[in-house]
């Protein structure tokens, strides 16, 4: 298995240890992870909302990147995950659509083409990679590790592009957690946003819906594992920004499937998460 | 509440709206509400109503819509999308609302501010020196980096770079 690596602006820019865990994580399950050169922003999940044409085109110029290696692209946020996953089904589709961006890709010699497919982590290693083989994989299982999963919006949702597992009840990411030994527990609100893209905007809404989650997830969990740089750092942020004593962990899922495959937490990068997560490395079964 | 009048005017705009891809089924939103019962936002925040929002753009009120900070307060978390029963889906009417504001010169600040950093950067933010020394620390190969000229060559053929006044 190989794929485009693309790893996003948030990641590159704020989160190593995210990186880090997901290039390690790959290397241990012998994926292989290619650097896409001249690869940009997504486009961001705004720009559709701002200029269609812009939005697409942005995203069709890093899709022809991948398109030119012969790879799939490898995501491990989800806004670029939905941003591309919907530039990538519309150019396939609408050939008006796509006649329009084609012309503005030839300006810089790049031609969509329709070749490749993207996929979040999530999804590759559900539908690329296989759960039988990846439990196969897990070396040091967790033993009475409960953890709530937040799937965050644009992995699954809008469910009619992203065609990915289901919108309201999904299982891909627990089922992923559950190979390791550790215990996803059901909680409510599960599939609420995160509230992070409106941080700019207005701050305390965003604050108020990631402490929401963080308040309900203490009930039931030890920790809260994310697939997206965005979430993350919103209830890293909610808790930091808010709370006398930040204690809910919050971890990037390659960190907990990578310590369950027997990489070290220095491996995973756990020492960059800023609230306390080195509890994981002492959940290990005997 | 505020009277809504309907005139030519706003069934001008009503009518642009609807040729707006995404925005087409506003029409066959019946109110029943359950955007708004299931939006993380409007649990927060009074004034936005992603219902109401729905019903005003029916009657194409465009001053109401484009006021304060309303149409920037949507997170774009598509769950009112998922829930509408008519697929009216009021994110992508608020995704239409935003462009035909922005069509106007109106746009969020914040929002401004990452649109003008792709040509610049690549990236929502500066990814230099710095960040790249961090990234070495930790094993980790330089961030790609952006083709300039191809971004700014994108984003002035749509026009988008003028429009946000950094082209």
């Amino acid at each position: 298995m190989k794929y485009a690596f693309f790893v996003g602006c948030t990641t590159l820019g704020r989160l190593p240890g995210y990186e880090k865990a997901t290039r390690k994580l790959c290397e241990r399950l012998g994926v292989e992870l290619i650097d896409m050169l001249g690869s940009s922003c997504c486009g961001t999940t705004y720009m559709e909302s701002l200029d269609e044409v812009t939005a697409l085109s942005l995203a069709a110029r890093n899709i022809c990147i991948a398109e030119e290696m012969g790879l799939n692209i490898l995501t491990i946020c989800n806004g670029c995950t939905e941003t591309l996953t919907k530039a990538n089904a519309t150019l396939k589709q609408d050939q008006k659509q796509l006649d329009e961006v084609n012309k503005i890709l030839k300006e810089i010699g790049r031609e969509f083409r329709g070749t490749i497919e993207v996929k979040h982590l999530i999804r590759a290693l559900k539908e690329d990679y296989g759960l039988d083989k990846l439990e196969k994989a897990v070396t040091n299982p967790y033993k009475n590790l409960r953890v709530a999963t937040h799937y965050g919006c644009h992995l699954l949702r809008p469910s009619d592009v992203m065609r990915f597992d289901d919108p309201n009840t999904p299982t891909s990411m627990d089922n992923i957690i559950e190979a390791t030994g550790a215990i996803s527990v059901p909680y409510p609100e599960k599939m609420e946003c995160c509230g992070g893209p409106i941080m700019g905007i207005r701050e305390d809404v965003t604050w108020s819906i990631g402490l929401d989650k963080i308040n309900t997830v203490k009930k039931h969990a030890e920790t809260l594992i994310t697939s997206c740089p965005f979430c993350y750092l919103t209830y890293e942020r909610a808790q930091l920004m808010k709370e006398n004593k930040p204690d809910l962990p919050i971890i990037h899922l390659p960190q907990l499937l990578g310590i369950s495959l027997g990489l070290s937490g220095e491996d995973v990068g756990l020492s960059h998460n800023k609230i306390d997560s080195e509890f994981l490395k002492t959940k290990q079964g005997a | 509440m505020t009277e809504i009048i309907v005139n030519s005017e706003s069934r001008v705009f009503r009518d642009s709206l609807l040729k707006n891809h995404g925005a087409e089924r506003l029409m066959l939103c019946y109110q029943c509400g359950s955007c708004t019962n299931d939006c993380p936002v409007a649990r927060r925040i009074q004034e936005f109503r992603p219902r109401n929002i729905a019903r005003l753009a029916m009657y194409g009120q465009k001053e109401r819509l484009f006021s304060k900070d309303l149409l920037w307060l949507c997170a774009g978390c598509y769950t009112c999308y998922e829930r509408c029963p008519q697929q009216v889906h009021v994110s992508e009417i608020i995704s239409a609302l935003r462009q035909a504001a922005f069509l106007e010169g109106k746009i969020h600040v914040t929002i401004k501010n990452i649109v003008s950093s792709l040509p610049l950067h690549g990236y929502i933010m500066e990814i230099g020196e710095f960040e790249n020394e961090l990234r070495q620390d930790d094993g980790l190969p330089p961030a790609p980096e952006p083709s300039l000229s191809e971004i700014s060559t994108i984003m002035t053929r749509t026009g988008i770079l003028a429009r946000v006044g950094g082209g």
